[in-house]
């Protein structure tokens, strides 16, 4: 799990270009949107993006992310369950 | 107040070809979104609102050969503009005093994304490379006219661009620019832009359900429509029926997403204010609203919510008639006047369908069967765009103006109406006084191949190092915070940082109006989705770089960092992009409705691009040096990519640059046409050539474009000083903005450094009045007059 939250933040550096920003700066417990990392709901679209790409997994309609994007940790742990590839 | 009437229309959409079928269709109350039949694409799981009419059959109806290189937008466009001219019996008689504005965004995407391979690697296909952009589709619209516009222009302001087409074609009238405007938009079903809006996951799997709970989404249609419009005095004078009045319109930036709209509804709250002060109605007299309503859980919310700001407890019959024809994007603007416009002709209300619950909080119905003989004196239409761009506007029954300029009582029995109206011809009056005066450049700030947001190259201009010069870049930080600039490519940072930089240097907080001009807009972004989408087959596509390869996304970024809600607009018609943005601020300065305004032009080019267009002879093949450039012996110029941001305000102030006396747009005119259009702006400010300091040209090395310059320059100023720009700024779409920056600060400064002239004169001047000129490809010309303070 650690390992999957570690490569999701790097991933998620990546996809979002939040330059600048290291893997240790997330905490992961902290709100995706809004406070914390302060995403929009463009970024909740690269995120379904993401998940589709790296692990096979795909949304039907944009609101079921905003369950799954509450956090990285909760975000891993439905890529964990989830997860196709 | 000039009354402004529509005497012709012509539409098409999944509904049908022309007004019988469109009428057929509305009435029956049955949709004609349907699965894809024609669009190549493997969405076939998403329902469209298709034209059944294959390209072959469009062809057929205009009579367009099959060896015509085009595309499906042109197409389109060119069925219901034959039918709007048709009604309105305009012909080459009528030539000097109709413009056409024409909307689009797709441009010529559909052939784009099917030969995209073919412009990389091999020269099959290289005619298409020309027709890619937005401006090349209103050229070949325009043939269609038996006659010859006298100039023409292409909006893209995303899904509100037709709208904004019928206002600036009304504003253009009403300043006497025009007599008479062929105004509308059009857009083709395109492969780039349905998996656009896929990754946006706003399109319903399902026919879409505009202001119902449960609506998921919107269906994308097709289609073109156009309306002549023009001065009542002129449809008396030609003798051609009337339709009906556009009486009002409104435009405004919501200034909140790139994407959605404000839970409130703000710009379209503004929008239809708007439209209701300029047509002198109150929100009671208005008897049906075709709302934009395109079925997303996003826009029909906010769009409900702005409706019961502006009409309160009185709700008129409300319908969005998307469901009938899906959402035509580009076209929707003048797709649904002609519905708003055929409801008011046969006073009816076409239905809202697939209507069944309210939105939470929402305290209208619309209207879900169809009503006959519903009587209808007044309609609006609300057609909003990515960006926030919302627009507006009213069509009336018309009523037959009396000698003294009044309207007739005949069915208006309305006291305020009558209070407002002869408020407004108090107004009009002061117009005449606004027009006369000029307009000023308050401040100027570039990016572009010279030093960054400086004016270092009057006296130290750096030379071309290639054939493809990116600009220098400013430090961004300072005016973007991270993470908004961590999504927006170069072109954007640009433009707020010009934009910014701009307003700080004229001392200016806020502006009326943010007008850009763009030929390409972001082709970066368009690129990274159009690879993604061939190399991905339709699959796993990036939200970020659709959303960004809207052309008006530059000036929305703009509005959204400087939480403008004014006036916005984009122009995307190849070489005088930005002379069209500059003439709208100025039209709209000369009827006092805006008293600021950022005019700009921004444009950007990619490797790849820059290849394509090289194909068919933009570009220089090895140098492209001073010495080159002014031998004019072989074909095409080097690219600059640029972004500039002018100031403009209606306000003499000691710290202005200088003043705009006026100017001239032509489309394809003749040589006497440009001389006759350049004594006119002479004759208006009482000035003959002798007066002139200076002519600023658009030379740039290419043998065909500076030939016209030079003959240009022999028939009218043998002894006047010539001054060129694009040997140190490069040839770009926008290019021509450049020649009004640095025409302005010539004037400023009160000299004309020896690396800006052509032609070796003395130039011991104190210039006093400079004149601009610009062409693109000898079709689009126009003539800027300037004069120092």
């Amino acid at each position: 799990m650690e390992e999957l939250i570690y490569k999701l933040k790097e991933e998620i550096i990546d996809v979002l270009n939040l330059e600048g920003m290291k893997p240790e700066d997330i905490d992961e417990n902290a709100p995706l949107f809004g406070e914390g990392l302060g995403l929009d709901s463009i970024d909740a679209l690269e995120l379904i993006v993401l998940m589709e790409k790296n692990y096979g997994i795909k949304l039907k309609n944009a609101n079921e992310g905003k369950e799954i994007f509450k956090s990285i940790h909760v975000m891993a742990e439905y890529i964990n369950e989830h997860k196709t590839k | 107040m000039t009354k402004i009437v529509v005497t012709g229309i012509g539409i098409i959409s999944a509904l049908g070809n022309g007004q019988e079928e469109t009428l057929r269709g509305l009435r029956d109350g049955k949709t004609a979104v349907g699965p894809i039949r024609i669009l190549q694409t493997k969405h076939h799981e998403l329902p469209v609102g298709e034209v059944s009419l294959s390209d072959k059959e469009l062809r057929q109806i205009i009579g367009m050969p099959a060896s015509t290189a085009t595309n499906r937008t042109t197409l389109l466009a060119r069925v219901a503009l034959k039918e709007a001219i048709a009604e309105a019996q305009l012909g080459p008689a009528d030539s000097d005093a109709i413009v056409l504005i024409s909307g689009n965004t797709v441009g010529g995407m559909d052939k784009s994304e099917q030969y995209y391979r073919d412009f990389q690697q091999n020269d099959n296909r290289n005619e298409y490379i020309g027709l890619h952009d937005c401006g090349s589709c209103t050229e070949m619209i325009a043939k269609e006219f038996p006659g010859q516009f006298k100039f023409i222009t292409t909006i893209s302001t995303a899904c509100s661009s037709a709208a904004n087409a019928v206002i600036l074609g009304a504003n253009l009238i009403k300043d006497g620019t025009a007599e008479i405007a062929v105004v509308g938009g059009t857009e083709c079903l395109s492969k780039f832009h349905l998996n656009g809006f896929n990754t946006l996951m706003i399109l319903d799997h399902e026919p879409c359900k505009p202001f119902d709970a449960h609506r998921n989404g919107l269906n994308l249609g097709e289609g073109a429509a156009y309306l002549v419009i023009e001065t009542e005095e002129s449809a008396l004078r030609r003798n051609v029926p009337i339709l009906c009045e556009l009486s009002g319109y409104g435009n405004s930036c919501d200034a909140f997403h790139q994407t959605a709209t404000s839970p409130n509804g703000e710009g379209p709250y503004l929008a239809m204010r708007q439209a209701l002060q300029s047509s002198g109605l109150s929100a009671n007299d208005i008897d049906y609203v075709n709302a934009h309503g395109t079925g997303t859980p996003n826009n029909d919310e906010c769009e409900g919510n702005a409706m019961m700001r502006v009409f309160g407890d009185n709700m008129p019959p409300i319908s969005s008639t998307k469901a009938y024809t899906g959402h035509t994007t580009s076209a929707a603007g003048s797709v649904e006047s002609v519905i708003s416009i055929l409801a008011l002709k046969h006073q009816f209300i076409p239905a809202n369908l697939h209507y069944s619950s309210p939105i939470e909080g929402h305290s209208f119905k619309p209207v879900t069967e169809v009503r006959e003989n519903v009587p209808l004196r007044h309609v609006l239409t609300n057609s909003f765009g990515f960006g926030g761009n919302d627009s507006s506007c009213i069509f009336s029954a018309y009523q037959k103006t009396n000698v003294c300029g009044q309207a007739s009582e005949n069915g208006i029995q309305n006291s305020e109406f009558k209070i407002q109206k002869a408020e407004e011809t108090a107004h009009s009056s002061q117009l005449i006084a606004h027009s006369s005066r000029p307009t000023y450049i308050r401040a100027a700030s570039q990016i572009s191949l010279q030093a960054p947001l400086s004016e270092q190259w009057f006296d130290k201009p750096e030379l071309p190092s290639s054939l493809n010069c990116d600009s220098q870049e400013a430090n961004y930080s300072q005016y973007i915070n991270p993470m908004a600039a961590r999504r927006m490519g170069k072109l954007f940072k640009r433009a707020i940082a010009t934009a910014v930089d701009v307003l700080h240097k004229g001392n200016c907080e806020q502006v009326d109006a943010i007008v850009t001009g763009t030929g390409l807009g972001c082709i970066e972004h368009t690129e990274n989705f159009l690879h993604a989408m061939l190399d991905n087959d339709e699959e796993m596509l990036s939200p970020t770089h659709f959303m960004q390869s809207t052309h008006n996304t530059i000036s929305s970024q703009m509005s959204l960092h400087l939480k403008c809600h004014g006036y916005n607009c984009t122009y995307s018609h190849r070489g005088t992009s930005f002379d069209s943005g500059l003439l709208d601020v100025l039209t709209q300065m000369h009827l006092g409705d805006i008293h600021n305004a950022l005019v700009c032009g921004h444009e950007e080019m990619t490797p790849a691009y820059f290849r394509m267009l090289g194909k068919i002879g933009y570009w220089k093949k090895e140098n492209a040096d001073e010495e080159i450039l002014r031998r004019h012996d072989s074909k095409g110029s080097f690219s600059g990519s640029c972004s500039l941001n002018l100031l403009l305000t209606d306000t003499p102030a000691a710290n202005n640059l200088c003043a705009i006396r006026g100017m001239e747009m032509l489309y394809k005119p003749d040589s006497p046409q440009v001389d006759s259009a350049l004594q006119r702006l002479l004759a208006q400010n009482n000035l003959t050539f002798n007066d002139i300091s200076a002519v600023v040209m658009g030379l740039s090395g290419d043998q065909a474009n500076d030939d016209i310059y030079l003959d240009f320059a022999h028939r009218q100023c043998e002894n006047t000083p010539i001054v060129w720009y694009k040997h140190i700024f490069g040839e770009s779409y926008c290019a021509s903005a450049f020649g009004a920056y640095v025409a302005a600060v010539i004037l400023q400064r009160q000299r004309i450094p020896a690396h800006l002239l052509y032609t070796p004169v003395s130039t011991d001047i104190r210039p006093k009045y400079i004149l601009i000129y610009n062409h693109f490809q000898n079709k689009d010309h126009s003539l800027i007059l300037l004069s120092s303070c």
